[in-house]
């Protein structure tokens, strides 16, 4: 009977590597020497606290500071909060390193970077833990930074980073869990920016695109977690290093994406036809109608790609509607009659407007006709969904039979 | 618009009348082959406890509970007092009762008070979901009871996960859905005090195997947030439930199994269908034989449900039934089908269809078997042995009204149980159910639940986890890239979600996926490693949900079986090569024959080498294949039978009819064991050993899942053959050991299944089939028997 026979594990495939590759374990040789290169690579240093000690590498970035910012334009960002967010100097900028993007317990953020102005300076704080028994204290020192300053600023923190720090706090149990006064989430806003223009709205996109930002070098994201659990196990502490270097990146990006996004969103200026959109899409959204309809026509007026310029009309149109600017909206549902998704909306805002303020049954018949005509052309080439199509036909067929009542006893009214 | 529905107040009259008949027919007693009556039964009656709070008492009065059962009584007053146990009661006795009355209480005494309900399905929380929100409606709608399954929108899930009082879930989303993001629900953690497992007797083989390791996880995580919940069990009637249940939540738990519920006089039938060649053991299609019963009760207008043990017989059965009883004009559909499959909509109209009488004939598979909710009918048949004493029990327990008479009746097919069962009734009443046996330390099972426990929350070595080392299996999984110790614990180390990749119903996750390419690659199914290489390999027809697919090729690496519709006239068996390697003997002893008996650890090699097409009737051998595959190694446990040399010398009987008898001694051991074990055949693997080769060739019907007796070892002769019953999954799933201990009743059993099978030299229900088994197999299995078993 050989070795393998008697070894019980052998044959479990539950104990088969992981496919991903390990490097040579060098389990004696790990912790002082890799940790301590690590150190001296990124000139950190070690941290104390009352929960232990992790590592803190810090640097300083000269970069556009933000001094004050109008409350209204942040009222667009966080809808609920009070001034006392207006002062840049309580933003806590964040970004995490992960071990996974899946979430749940078992994904554990080893790199906490937090950065915040100075003056002109954004300053930078990476906290990291060289090992799990550090995460406690690298917990607590992120909600020290939290509690100097309450106002949270990410990149898509609000479903990803923050709940896992939250996670995070609850699994070490490293203190209450801290919360922030505001959290500005600048994903949302930027994919209404720059969604139409850019295919991809990544952080790293962005600052091709749009900030003119360039990264010296960067690694694939798809590799952190791998970079780090081979540096648990004593690997080399360079492609760690470079985990940094990367985080660094992620919140210069963030903070010149904060300056730019707080300058569009207080005027608006400089800005092409489909940030101009994005704009008036979020003005709409919080209720700003009139400032959201003024900027929809500057964007008109720039020039938009055709499915855009639709959509743009047609919110124009509605919010003139809104305000009894019936000129301005009749004109634009003109412009929308035809086939396209937005063309049953148009029909049906003309047909109305005929119906009830023009009060000329007999054009709106028409106009409502014309709808079921194309409605029916359209949903036999599979341009409309059974739902949406049964939907608006019931519609139009209601009306039209009330304007044929209607232009049948003429004297009525 | 309703069926005008002439209920008769008792259906006394006509289920003896359609008795009678049949047995006036069967004067032989050769087709009914049993007839069992069971007396009514008094309730027997207990005060609700004074404990109860006034709304609640109230809200169960407006349900017209006024007094409890004597065994709900007995279980909510242990409930109460915090012990774990395990109610055992049949069909319709109120079980849920048992545990909503005392839980609901505490909820209502104190409000952060929450319990988990675990069901094997989706559709039993379903069903549980409607009967506890009936109850909190009654109670001023104060109690969050929510489903949270795979099914609960994602926008739901918050605020189920704060305000549920009540979650009703399943192991497969407690698994892979609530434990890995148990800080989600810390409100729930924190207040956790109930857990109920339901249909306890589901969990058995590796599903429970599973289940005990959840649970395992579970109990940590509630630990965590400084809870030891009270655990509340239900299940069918098992032999064993109080070990089950131990085994499964690792503690202390009490059997309540007295049923204080009244019932109706009842009727259980045996029947066997007709024989036509007495020779080949060829009896009458069991699946006309049921639909023609069926109609015999539907005349007389009882309400009768059917079960079928396959889909495809369920639809069969359906056709035959609604072409007797066509709708009327105007009137719904009074026959309808039920599987898994219907939508649950579809489910919810049947059964309140059959609860208000509307539906006249239901056709279903086991998922009527459990606890759904359709009321009580006049009859139930089932068209084949579904397999267990338990299970026959339950899918029976659909008929039984409060009052009146009903009946049951078991259509036998020809498969080897099924006619051991009809022609030993004694057995199938003598109220010997099967044992349900797990086995949580599965070494494959426990190491994947180790993986999922080290991410939900970092392992401490000195915890316990079965009764592994976990020092030395987190040092392996360390080494395996998996784990990292950091301190004192042990880290989960990788990027993927370990639970994902986990299945609750096989041991390991290393499956095949079938994909059509008949009309683009479309995904079809899923067969496990072990059983992939037997009916995906090359040029097999794999059948799949009655469509026949031929398997263009393997690909072995990727775990991919690429498929192509056709439509042939045959089916493919694979050629097994089997061999067994004892590695570890752990308990041995002597037994008459001479012979010996032993269990331990063994290794399984087997490659499928080739296979044979066989056509469909017929069974003719029209053509074969040799296959080049790898060979797989599996860690096992079995249990085995050495049958001295002196014994098999002492046979009068030729070299070659003796290895027939042993082939159909091992035949016949598989069917008895599997019998006993209340486990699938496809649980247990066979192959005979020699000596120290130790090696037997092995070939499998796909269909019928036997194995039959090989040509290329014809010639040997056997000098010590030992009978190998192996655990067929890896590292085994406990089998082995109970078969060890009840080697007796073992050899009893199948001593009683040759002898009684009416066949003249051998059929499909005893030795194998004649022809495929040698002349005298049935004669020399029974001698060797004999002295086994004087």
């Amino acid at each position: 009977m050989n070795d393998s026979l008697t070894d019980r594990f052998f044959h479990i495939s539950a104990l088969r590597p992981a496919v991903n590759k390990i490097p040579e374990a060098m389990p004696g040789l790990r912790n002082s020497t890799s940790s301590e290169r690590l150190l001296q690579l990124l000139q950190a240093e070690c941290l104390c606290n009352r929960l232990g000690k992790h590592m803190l590498a810090s640097s300083v970035f000269p970069g556009p500071g933000l001094t004050e910012v109008d409350f209204d334009t942040l009222r667009l960002l966080a809808p609920g909060a009070d001034s006392s967010i207006c002062d840049p100097s309580r933003w806590l900028l964040l970004d995490t390193e992960t071990t996974g993007l899946s979430g749940g317990t078992g994904t554990y953020a080893f790199l906490v970077g937090v950065a915040w102005w100075e003056g002109n300076n954004l300053k930078v704080q990476q906290f990291f833990m060289r090992d799990f028994t550090e995460e406690p204290s690298l917990l607590f020192e992120v909600a020290q930074r939290l509690a100097e300053r309450p106002v949270l600023v990410t990149f898509n923190g609000k479903s990803f980073d923050w709940p896992l720090l939250q996670t995070r706090y609850r699994m070490t149990r490293a203190g209450n869990i801290p919360e922030p006064q505001a959290h500005l989430d600048l994903l949302h806003p930027a994919r209404q920016l720059w969604r139409l223009r850019l295919k991809s709205v990544a952080l790293a996109e962005l600052e091709r695109n749009v900030l003119q930002l360039h990264r010296q070098y960067d690694i694939p994201s798809e590799t952190i977690p791998q970079r780090y659990f081979n540096f648990l196990r004593g690997g080399a502490p360079e492609p760690v290093a470079e985990i940094f270097h990367h985080n660094l990146m992620d919140l210069r990006g963030l903070a010149a994406l904060a300056v730019r996004i707080l300058s569009i969103l207080e005027k608006g200026n400089g800005c092409g036809a489909e940030e101009l959109f994005g704009l008036s899409r979020i003005l709409q959204r919080r209720g700003n109608s009139i400032q959201a309809g003024e900027t929809y026509r500057r964007a008109l007026d720039h020039g938009l790609p055709p499915p855009a310029e639709r959509l743009a009309q047609r919110e124009l149109a509605l919010i003139a509607r809104r305000r009894r600017d019936y000129e301005l909206s009749n004109a634009l549902w003109e412009k929308l009659l035809g086939d396209f998704p937005e063309s049953m909306k148009a029909y049906e805002q003309l047909a109305i407007y005929y119906e009830h303020h023009a009060r000329e049954p007999k054009k709106a018949a028409e106009l409502t006709c014309e709808a079921l005509r194309k409605l029916q052309e359209g949903f036999q080439a599979g341009r409309l969904p059974s739902h949406k199509f049964r939907q608006w036909h019931g519609s139009f067929q209601r009306r039209l039979d009330r304007l044929d009542a209607r232009i049948m006893k003429p004297t009525g009214d | 618009m309703t069926h005008p529905i002439v209920r008769t107040s008792t259906a006394l009259v006509e289920v003896r009348e359609v008795i009678h008949e049949l047995t006036s027919r069967d004067q032989a007693n050769e087709v009914i082959t049993s007839v069992h009556h069971t007396p009514s039964r008094e309730a027997e009656w207990a005060a609700l406890p004074e404990w109860v709070k006034p709304e609640l008492a109230e809200a169960y009065r407006g349900k017209g509970v006024l007094q409890l059962f004597s065994h709900q009584a007995a279980a909510a007053e242990r409930i109460r007092r915090g012990q774990n146990i395990v109610v055992v009661t049949p069909t319709a006795s109120g079980k849920t009762l048992c545990y909503n009355l005392p839980i609901i209480n505490s909820i209502l005494e104190n409000p952060d008070t929450r319990a988990l309900y675990i069901f094997p399905t989706k559709a039993l929380a379903q069903d549980q979901l409607e009967e506890l929100q009936n109850l909190g409606k009654r109670l001023g709608n104060a109690m969050g009871i929510f489903t949270y399954d795979g099914d609960t929108p994602s926008d739901a899930r918050r605020s189920i996960r704060q305000r549920g009082h009540i979650v009703l879930t399943n192991p497969d989303m407690l698994h892979a859905g609530i434990l890995p993001h148990h800080t989600k629900w810390t409100r729930l953690f924190e207040n956790l005090r109930y857990v109920v497992i339901d249909e306890l007797h589901m969990y058995r083989g590796v599903f429970g195997s599973h289940l005990a390791n959840v649970l395992r996880r579970l109990k940590r995580i509630a630990a965590f947030y400084g809870q030891k919940p009270q655990f509340i069990c239900s299940s069918a009637t098992i032999a064993n439930p109080g070990e089950l249940a131990g085994r499964l939540l690792e503690s202390e738990v009490e059997v309540l199994d007295k049923n204080g519920a009244p019932a109706a006089e009842k009727y259980f039938i045996f029947y066997n269908p007709p024989m036509v060649d007495r020779f080949l053991g060829i009896r009458r299609s069991y699946i006309n034989e049921t639909s023609r019963l069926a109609q015999e009760f539907l005349k007389r207008d009882l309400q009768t449900i059917v079960f079928a043990n396959s889909r495809l017989h369920t639809e069969v059965l359906l056709t035959y039934l609604k072409q007797k009883n066509p709708r009327a004009p105007g009137s719904p559909e009074t026959v309808r089908g039920y599987r898994g499959g219907y939508l649950p909509l579809e489910r919810r109209e049947i059964e309140r269809g059959l609860r208000s009488g509307e539906i006249r004939a239901v056709v279903g598979t086991n998922a009527l078997e459990l606890g759904i909710d359709i009321g009580s009918l006049d009859v139930a048949i089932m068209a084949g042995y579904p397999g267990t004493i338990t299970s026959t029990w339950q899918r029976a327990g659909r008929a039984g009204r409060r009052k009146g008479t009903s009946c049951a009746v078991l259509v036998a097919s020809s498969r080897p149980l099924d006619q051991f069962i009809v022609k030993h009734p004694d057995y199938f009443f003598g109220g010997t159910p099967e044992h349900a046996y797990i086995q949580p330390d599965n070494l494959e099972i426990l190491v994947n639940h180790l993986k999922c426990a080290a991410f939900e929350l970092p392992l401490d070595p000195a915890e316990c986890f079965g009764k592994v080392d976990l020092q030395a299996l987190c040092e392996r999984l360390a080494e395996s890239g998996y784990l990292h110790r950091s301190g004192h614990f042990w880290y989960w180390t990788q990027e993927a979600y370990p639970a994902d990749t986990i299945s609750l119903r096989s041991v390991s996750s290393d499956n095949f996926v079938i994909i059509d390419e008949t009309d683009g690659p479309e995904v079809i199914g899923e067969v496990d490693f072990s059983g992939a290489l037997g009916t995906v390999h090359p040029k097999a027809i794999y059948i799949h949900g009655g469509q026949q697919y031929h398997v263009e090729r393997l690909d072995f690496d990727e775990r991919k079986a690429y498929v192509r519709k056709v439509d042939v006239d045959y089916f493919t068996q694979a050629i097994r090569y089997t061999e067994v390697k004892k590695l570890v003997v752990e308990e041995e002893s002597t037994i008459p024959g001479p012979a010996a008996r032993a269990h331990g650890d063994v290794l399984v090699r087997s490659q499928v080498v080739g296979f044979k097409k066989i056509k469909f009737f017929t069974l003719e051998n029209v053509g074969s294949g040799k296959l080049e595959l790898p060979e797989n190694e599996m860690h096992t446990t079995a249990c085995w039978i050495t049958i001295n040399r002196e014994l098999l010398a002492s046979l009068p009987f030729s070299i070659s009819d003796r290895q027939d008898g042993i082939f159909g001694l091992l035949y016949a051991l598989e069917s008895v064991a599997s019998l006993l074990l209340m486990c699938d055949r496809m649980d247990l693997g066979t192959t005979i050993g020699e000596g120290n080769q130790n090696a037997g060739a092995e070939e499998r019907d796909p269909h019928t899942d036997l194995p039959s007796k090989s040509r290329e070892g014809e010639l040997r002769e056997f000098f010590e053959p030992t009978l190998y019953l192996y655990d067929a999954y890896p590292g085994g799933i406990g089998l082995s050991e109970p078969l060890y201990r009840i080697y007796d009743s073992l050899l009893a059993r199948t001593k009683e299944l040759i002898a009684a099978c009416p066949c003249e030299k051998g059929c499909p229900s005893c030795v194998g089939p004649a022809g495929e088994t040698g002349e005298r197999a049935k004669e020399a299995a029974l001698a060797v028997l004999e002295r086994l078993h004087p």
